[in-house]
C-alpha cells in the first residue's frame, strides 16, 4: 500500500508571477523513511502544506494512506499524520509539559494517560529533567526534540518532518535520527525534508528530488548514485540534477 | 469542549507568565481612571460644588446691594468678599485683583443704584395712578439716570461661566425692580383706601404665580446621580482600557503565526473555531474582569481620594450584558488587527493609535454633546461611544436592558463582522 501518492499537482499562489508546483507526481510506499529533497524554492513546503490539507491545490490529486485529500477526508487525514514544522511551533512562555498537554488536549487526549505519554516521550528525548522548564529557556536542540514530541502524541501512522535537524548540535541530531529510525521500525511511515544530504542518504530508504515545482528523479539513494558514474554521494546526485546556480 | 477549555487554560497560563501584559491589563487602567477622575474633578465641579470668591464693592449701600450680596451668597456657590485686611474693597483694587487672576469675579454696585430703581418704580406707579384718576404722586428724580452694575471677570474665565453669572445677576436686578414696583403699588393703594390697608397690610400680590422646580425623569427607584468626574471617567476610561486588550491579543496572534503554533493548531483535527471560541471567551472574560475591577475602584478607592463614589444603577444584569458586549467587540477587534498585520510592531502601533482615535471621537475624552455636529455624527459610529452610551443609560438614566439592547446589539454585530473579515483574510493568506 502507498503511504503518499501525489499526481499532477499544480499550485500557483495568488499574485505570484510563476507557478510553485507544475504537475508534481510521486508516490512512496507505506512503512518507509523517505526524503523529499530540493533546493530553496523547489516547492517542498508547498507540497507538504497540500499533503496535510493546509493549502489547496489548483489541480491534481493527493492520496494519504488510501484517503483522498479532499474536504470529506481532511479530518481523517489529519488524524493519521503528524507534522513537525520547520519552526518551533510551541509556546515559548509555557513549559514543555504545558505545551504538550495543550496540544494533546487538542487531539482529544487527556488525563493521566496523556501525562504518562508526555513523560515517556520527554524521557525518550532526554528532556525529563527540563519537563517543567519554559521552552524559551531550552537550547536549540532541546526545542527541536520537544517540537517532534508535539507531533507524535496522537500516534500518527505518517510523520512529516520539515528539516527537523536544522541548526542542532551533533548529539541532538543523532538522537532525533535514532528516534525516527526506531519510530519507523514500529510501523510508521516517515517523510522527511532536509538540506543535509549526507543525513538523508544515511536515513532514507527512498528519496525524491524536486526542483522548480516538478519531480526530477526518484529512487533509492544508492541506486541513484550508481546510475551516475561521476557521483559518489547523494549530494553529487543532487547537484547533478539541480545544478550549481545559487537559489536565493 | 476539551479544545475550548484547554485553550482557555493555555491563555490563562500565557497571561500569568506575561508580567507586562498583566500590568497593561489591570494596573495601568486603575492608574488611568484614578488620574483622569482626579484631574477632571475640578472642571466637572465648575458649576456644582466649587465655591468662588466674589469681590463685591457696594457703593450703593441700599436695597440693591443687599439683594445681590444675599442672593449670591444664598446659592452656596459664592463667597462674598467685601473687605480685604479689614478695609472695604475699592473698585480699583477689585479690578486689579481680578485682572491678575487672584479672584475670578468682581461686582461693582454703583452709588445711587437703589435710588434709581425706586425713582423708576415711582414713575411707573405715578403714571398708573394718574390714569386711574388718582391724585397721589410719589417722588421721582428729574433726570432719568440708570447706572450700571459693573462686572469684572478673570480674563481666563470660561464663556459659559460668564454667562451663568450674567444670568444670575440679571435675575437679582429684575427681582429688586419688581419688588420695588410692587411696594410702590401697595403704598399707593394704602394711601387711597385706609380700610383696605388696615385689614390687609400685606396685599397678596405675587408675580411668580408659576414656579420652577427640577424633578427627576426616572419613573421608580430614581437615583440621585449627577454626571460628575467619577460617573464619567470610570466607565469611559474602563471602556478605553478594555479596548486596549487589542494589543495583547494582536501580539499573541502574530506570535502564534510567527512561531508556528497557529500552524500546528490548524494541523490538528477538529474545528479551529473551538480554539478561537476558547480564545474569545478567555479575553472577553478578562475584559469583564477589568471592567468590574475598575468599577470597584470607583466605588471603594476613589472616595478615599475625596472623589464622589461611583453609582452603578439598578440593573446589574444590563451592566453585565453591556460589559460582555464591549468585551466581545474589543476582543474581535484584537483578532482582526492580529490577522491583518504581519508584525507585532505594526499591530501595536495601529491598534493603540486607532483606539485613541476611536475613543476621542467616541466621547471618552470629552462628551459627544459638546462636539460639532459633524463630529457627533462620526462619533456615534465608534463602538466605544455605543458602550459609553449604554453604561450612561444604566448608571445615569436608571435604564434597564430595554435601554441598552440596541447598543449591545451593535457591539455584538460589529464584533461578529470583524471576526468574519479576519476569517476571510486568514483563508486568503493560506492560498
Amino acid at each position: 500500500m502507498t503511504s503518499i501518492a501525489v499526481k499532477e499537482l499544480c499550485k500557483t499562489y495568488r499574485g505570484a508571477a510563476a507557478p510553485t508546483l507544475k504537475g508534481l507526481s510521486f508516490a512512496f510506499p507505506e512503512g518507509k523513511i523517505v526524503g523529499l529533497l530540493g533546493p530553496n524554492g523547489a516547492g517542498k513546503t508547498t507540497t507538504i502544506s497540500i499533503l496535510c490539507g493546509l493549502v489547496s491545490a489548483d489541480k491534481g490529486d493527493v492520496t494519504i494512506h488510501g484517503l483522498h485529500q479532499d474536504a470529506a477526508h481532511r479530518e481523517a487525514i489529519k488524524r493519521i499524520i503528524g507534522i513537525v514544522p520547520q519552526q518551533i511551533a510551541l509556546y515559548p512562555q509555557l513549559t514543555a509539559v504545558e505545551n504538550l498537554t495543550y496540544f494533546g488536549n487538542l487531539y482529544g487526549l487527556k488525563g493521566p494517560s496523556l501525562l504518562s505519554k508526555i513523560m515517556h516521550y520527554l524521557e525518550v528525548f532526554g528532556l525529563e529533567k527540563s519537563a517543567h522548564k519554559e521552552i524559551h529557556k531550552y537550547s536549540g536542540g532541546m526545542k527541536r526534540r520537544a517540537n517532534i514530541i508535539a507531533a507524535i502524541l496522537h500516534d500518527p501512522r505518517l510523520v512529516i518532518l520539515d528539516e527537523p535537524t536544522a541548526g542542532v548540535d551533533v548529539q541532538s541530531r543523532s538522537m532525533i535520527l535514532q528516534f525516527l529510525t526506531e519510530y519507523n521500525r514500529q510501523g510508521a511511515s516517515i517523510l522527511y525534508t532536509s538540506h543535509l544530504l549526507e543525513e538523508a542518504q544515511s536515513i532514507c530508504e527512498e528519496v525524491a528530488i524536486m526542483d522548480e515545482g516538478s519531480l526530477i528523479v526518484q529512487g533509492k539513494p544508492l541506486e541513484l548514485i550508481a546510475q551516475l558514474p561521476q557521483c559518489r554521494s547523494l549530494e553529487d546526485v543532487f547537484l547533478h540534477y539541480t545544478g550549481h546556480a545559487l537559489r536565493d | 469542549m476539551l479544545r475550548l477549555l484547554a485553550t482557555i487554560r493555555k491563555e490563562w497560563q500565557l497571561l500569568l507568565r506575561d508580567k507586562t501584559g498583566l500590568i497593561l491589563l489591570f494596573i495601568m487602567p486603575v492608574v488611568l481612571i484614578t488620574v483622569m477622575a482626579l484631574i477632571q474633578d475640578a472642571p466637572f465641579k465648575d458649576y456644582q460644588e466649587v465655591k468662588f470668591d466674589i469681590l463685591t464693592v457696594d457703593n450703593d449701600h441700599g436695597r440693591l446691594g443687599r439683594y445681590i450680596r444675599e442672593g449670591l451668597a444664598s446659592g452656596g456657590q459664592f463667597n462674598i468678599i467685601d473687605s480685604l485686611e479689614g478695609r472695604p474693597v475699592t473698585e480699583a483694587q477689585a479690578k486689579e485683583l481680578v485682572n491678575t487672576g487672584k479672584y475670578k469675579i468682581s461686582i461693582i454696585i454703583p452709588g445711587g443704584a437703589t435710588a434709581a430703581i425706586v425713582s423708576n418704580a415711582n414713575r411707573i406707579v405715578n403714571d398708573i395712578t394718574k390714569r386711574m384718576g388718582m391724585t397721589v404722586s410719589l417722588p421721582v428724580k428729574q433726570q432719568n439716570i440708570s447706572p450700571d452694575v459693573i462686572i469684572y471677570f478673570d480674563p481666563a474665565a470660561k464663556k459659559a461661566f460668564k454667562g451663568a453669572i450674567h444670568q444670575a445677576l440679571d435675575n437679582f436686578l429684575t427681582q429688586v425692580e419688581t419688588d420695588m414696583l410692587l411696594d410702590r403699588i401697595k403704598m399707593q393703594l394704602r394711601s387711597r383706601d385706609t380700610t383696605i390697608a388696615a385689614a390687609n397690610d400685606t396685599l397678596p400680590i405675587r408675580l411668580q404665580a408659576v414656579g420652577l422646580k427640577e424633578h427627576a425623569t426616572g419613573s421608580s427607584k430614581q437615583l440621585d446621580v449627577v454626571s460628575n468626574s467619577v460617573q464619567h471617567n470610570v466607565p469611559a476610561w474602563s471602556i478605553f482600557a478594555m479596548f486596549f486588550i487589542v494589543i495583547p491579543i494582536a501580539g499573541n496572534m502574530i506570535r502564534e503565526r510567527e512561531d508556528g503554533s497557529l500552524l500546528r493548531m490548524k494541523l490538528i483535527p477538529g474545528s479551529y473555531l473551538a480554539i478561537l471560541a476558547g480564545k474569545m471567551l478567555f479575553f472577553v472574560g478578562i475584559c469583564m474582569l477589568q471592567f468590574y475591577l475598575m468599577m470597584l475602584v470607583g466605588i471603594y478607592i476613589l472616595p478615599l481620594l475625596d472623589l464622589p463614589r461611583l453609582v452603578m444603577g439598578h440593573d446589574q444584569g444590563a451592566t453585565l450584558l453591556v460589559a460582555a458586549g464591549i468585551g466581545l467587540a474589543a476582543t474581535a477587534y484584537g483578532i482582526l488587527i492580529g490577522t491583518l498585520f504581519k508584525t507585532p510592531n505594526q499591530a501595536l502601533n495601529f491598534g493603540a493609535i486607532s483606539i485613541v482615535i476611536l475613543s476621542a471621537i467616541g466621547g471618552i475624552w470629552i462628551p459627544l454633546e459638546i462636539m460639532p455636529p459633524v463630529m457627533q455624527a462620526v462619533g456615534h459610529l465608534s463602538p466605544l461611544s455605543w458602550g459609553l452610551d449604554a453604561i450612561n443609560d444604566i448608571y445615569l438614566r436608571n435604564g434597564n436592558i430595554s435601554f441598552v439592547w440596541k447598543d449591545v446589539g451593535r457591539l455584538v454585530l460589529t464584533g461578529l463582522a470583524m471576526l468574519a473579515i479576519a476569517g476571510r483574510v486568514e483563508k486568503r493568506r493560506m492560498n
